[in-house]
């Protein structure tokens, strides 16, 4: 009985020897490896001057063409949209990218996102090799009720999130393989589109206030930041599209640019293609113009 | 409880220790104590169904004693039949009764006929097809006089209710499990080592293999109308991996539990993949229910015994039970009939007891012609899984309408999921190789290396193992 406690003491030894071995060796690699998402470019950056920098989900990322709004601005714009993200996530990006940068203004997609304060596990899970970094620590201790195990059970925010940061990241990261996306760009256009179309449900009720977007503010305000809160196009068969009204209400200053783009633009109801990317662009750079100048 | 779970990792070496430590000087107390641990186990996931259990165990224990008492012919029969009409009374009711209902009301209505029955909620107890077959083998064996009825009622609660097997199997026979709780386990230190080994590698095969497959396989089912054909032979090859993963993995890890408390259960799967042909293949797969049908039904009715024509009535008698057992639905009555087509040539040539060795014994690689007979197997395996997976066999049929129509363009589509196709190919691979060189022995943790197998393992379970989406149990549905 004895040699079989030992055997087993042993293997469990290798386990805990194991989880903290592939803990510190992933967190190495994460840490140290050529930026390969924005969470990884925006810690990376240090003293850098941004003029414009978009916020959002992928209805930035993929609306947003970086390259063209720099030859309308003249200015160094970068677009920070990720793919799932929420307004919670946004705020992080925005404290990890004021932390030591400077920022003049700052552009958040506002939507039916609204809704929500919590962050999203898929924007999120890119920020787990970076739980030492204070700034990353204070924002998410309030928002995850696990952080404590993230935070001291080895391998646990690897194990958890493997389908983002998983052995397939890791191996990329440790060879620094170049991402799909420039993080330095960020834009990524949608080809052409499924048609047809299938509606988008908006909510059919408006949230009272979001405390989010209140910290945003807030914060942007700190940072002597200008703030520019705007709405991108919606398809025509959107369902309850009402609620972007409801939203103006509540947001006087909101850019509505949620209507009047043709289907044809759209890749799916919630996202523009590449041609219909181009056309918002120019149209959200006339009616901010004034504003950047 | 789950195996997979952070309850049965606190419950099974509390277990453990206690029973080697406490209750070790006397058999009652050991059994004692497996009895009371059992019923924690299943209570944990509903302990209203424990009355169930409990009730079973009563009946069969009184009429097993009955029939040792009783010399009459009729007497005895009708001793064996109530515990078969109540033991199946339950599972038909359970499982079956919403099944039974609205095929009624379907072929009512068929001779426009309109009745209104409304179907029940009804919770299927989890386990119910594996217990109630074990209970009904004891009956049965006590009936033929097999085995000799136990007076010991808390040995033979042990026996219906030992937590390893419990809820998906293997299904034991009392002529195997039950002689083993009438005598006092004596710890041995190699075969809990051997269990603990075959937990692991269970684990692997369920957390590594089964829920990456499941990953993708679920998305290629949910979405197959938009998929082309190598897609859709790809979603039916990850299922394949997916169930063998699921079952073979969970049935490891009950042998291996139970081998830590020093019991012997029978082997399950013995690398059914590997089949050159399909009686091959069901002399490997799910061998508890296949060999669980064989003797209680197949035999019964008649067996090879008769002529060609009685052969073929009983095999497909026991692929369609088989097939039913398995859920209450159309699709796995008639994936139990692919199965059963699948079964006919061999049967008629009489060539279905043609492969009784280990494929390629002693050699390194298998012959070509071994090789293409793999090959078809496993192909015919994964189209009959393909019934087994859908929700409906119009859903089934078009799968492989599709699948069948060679529609190559966009190669390989996108799946909305993080994870990415070819590594899992790749795994899929490095695990058939895994498999194919420990094809002589029960699990591949064994002999030369063993310490370099065992952490590649744990390295394997670390990083490669889905944690981000739990899944239950396939089998546990059933």
């Amino acid at each position: 009985m004895s040699q079989f406690i030992k055997y087993l003491f042993s293997i469990l030894l290798l386990v805990i020897g194991l989880l903290y071995l592939c803990d510190i060796i992933y967190t190495q690699t994460y840490t140290n490896s050529n930026p390969r998402n924005k969470l990884q470019y925006i810690l990376n950056t240090e003293d850098e001057i941004f003029d414009v920098v978009f916020l959002g989900s992928s209805r930035v990322a993929n609306h947003i063409d970086i390259k063209l709004f720099d030859s309308l601005s003249h200015k160094k714009n970068i677009n920070l949209g990720v793919e799932g993200a929420g307004l919670n996530d946004n705020l992080l990006q925005l404290k990890l990218l004021l932390d030591k940068n400077y920022v003049s203004h700052v552009f958040l997609q506002i939507d039916f996102n609204f809704e929500r304060t919590s962050p999203s596990n898929i924007s999120i899970s890119e920020a787990m090799p970076f739980l030492r970094n204070k700034i990353l620590k204070n924002h998410l201790k309030n928002n995850f009720i696990n952080f404590k195990k993230l935070e001291y059970l080895p391998f646990y925010r690897y194990a958890i999130n493997d389908p983002k940061i998983g052995l397939r990241e890791f191996f990329f990261s440790l060879f620094n393989k170049k991402p799909k996306i420039n993080p330095s760009i960020g834009f990524s256009p949608k080809l052409g589109n499924i048609l047809p179309l299938k509606g988008q449900n908006l909510s059919e009720t408006i949230k009272q206030n979001n405390s989010v977007i209140n910290e945003i503010i807030e914060i942007c305000k700190k940072n002597k930041t200008t703030l520019t809160l705007y709405t991108s196009p919606f398809c025509s068969k959107t369902k309850n599209i009402n609620y972007i009204n409801k939203l103006k209400i509540k947001i006087p200053s909101l850019i509505d640019l949620s209507k009047g783009y043709s289907d044809e633009l759209f890749f799916n109801c919630g996202h523009l293609n590449n041609e219909g990317a181009k056309i918002f662009t120019t149209d959200l750079y006339n009616a901010t113009k004034n504003k950047l100048n | 409880m789950l195996f997979n779970s952070i309850d049965f990792a606190i419950f099974l070496p509390v277990v453990f220790i206690l029973y080697w430590s406490l209750v070790n000087k006397k058999l009652k107390y050991q059994n004692f104590l497996v009895v009371l641990v059992s019923y924690l186990f299943y209570g944990w996931w509903d302990w209203r169904f424990l009355i169930l259990i409990i009730f079973s165990t009563f009946l069969d224990y009184f009429i097993g004693r009955q029939l040792k008492k009783e010399n009459a012919k009729y007497k005895r029969k009708f001793l064996l039949w109530m515990s078969i009409i109540v033991n199946l009374g339950f599972l038909g009711f359970f499982k079956y009764y919403n099944f039974f209902l609205d095929n009624f009301i379907t072929a009512f209505s068929f001779f426009g006929t309109t009745i209104n029955a409304s179907s029940l909620n009804i919770i299927l107890p989890v386990g119910i097809s594996f217990y109630t077959f074990q209970t009904l083998s004891y009956t049965i064996d006590v009936y033929k006089q097999k085995i000799e009825p136990t007076k010991d009622f808390i040995a033979f609660s042990a026996f219906v209710c030992f937590f390893p097997q419990l809820v998906a199997g293997p299904i034991e026979r009392a002529t195997n499990l039950l002689p083993q709780f009438t005598k006092k386990r004596v710890f041995n230190n190699q075969k809990a080592i051997d269990g603990l080994h075959l937990i692991l590698w269970g684990l692997f095969k369920k957390i590594v293999i089964a829920d990456s497959c499941a990953v993708y396989a679920n998305e290629i089912f949910s979405k197959y109308d938009s998929m082309n054909s190598l897609s859709l032979a790809l979603g039916a090859i990850y299922f394949s991996f997916q169930i063998y993963g699921d079952f073979s993995g969970y049935s490891d890890i009950a042998i291996g539990t139970s081998k830590l408390f020093g019991i012997d259960l029978m082997r399950n799967f013995k690398f059914p993949y590997f089949s050159r042909d399909i009686a091959e293949f069901w002399r490997n797969w799910h061998i508890s229910l296949s060999t669980w049908f064989r003797d209680y039904l197949y035999i019964p009715l008649g067996g090879s015994r008769g002529g060609i024509k009685m052969k073929i009535r009983n095999t497909f008698t026991i692929f369609l039970v088989s097939g039913f057992w398995h859920g209450a639905n159309w699709t796995f009555i008639f994936w139990g009939f692919l199965n059963a087509l699948y079964f006919l040539p061999l049967l008629i040539t009489n060539k279905n007891r043609n492969f009784l060795d280990t494929v390629a014994k002693g050699r390194v690689l298998p012959k070509l012609k071994e090789f293409l007979f793999m090959l078809t197997t496993f192909s015919l395996t994964a189209i009959a899984w393909v019934f087994f997976r859908a929700d409906s066999i119009s859903i089934a049929v078009n799968y492989l309408k599709k699948l069948f129509s060679f529609n190559f363009t966009n190669g390989v589509q996108y799946l909305s999921i993080e994870r990415y196709a070819p590594e899992l190919m790749i795994l899929i691979i490095i695990f058939i190789i895994v498999e194919w060189n420990s094809r002589e022995k029960e699990h591949p943790l064994f002999g030369k290396w063993i310490y370099l197998k065992i952490v590649f393992t744990l390295l394997g379970l670390i990083t490669l193992g889905v944690y981000s989406n739990v899944n239950d149990f396939i089998y546990f549905q059933f």
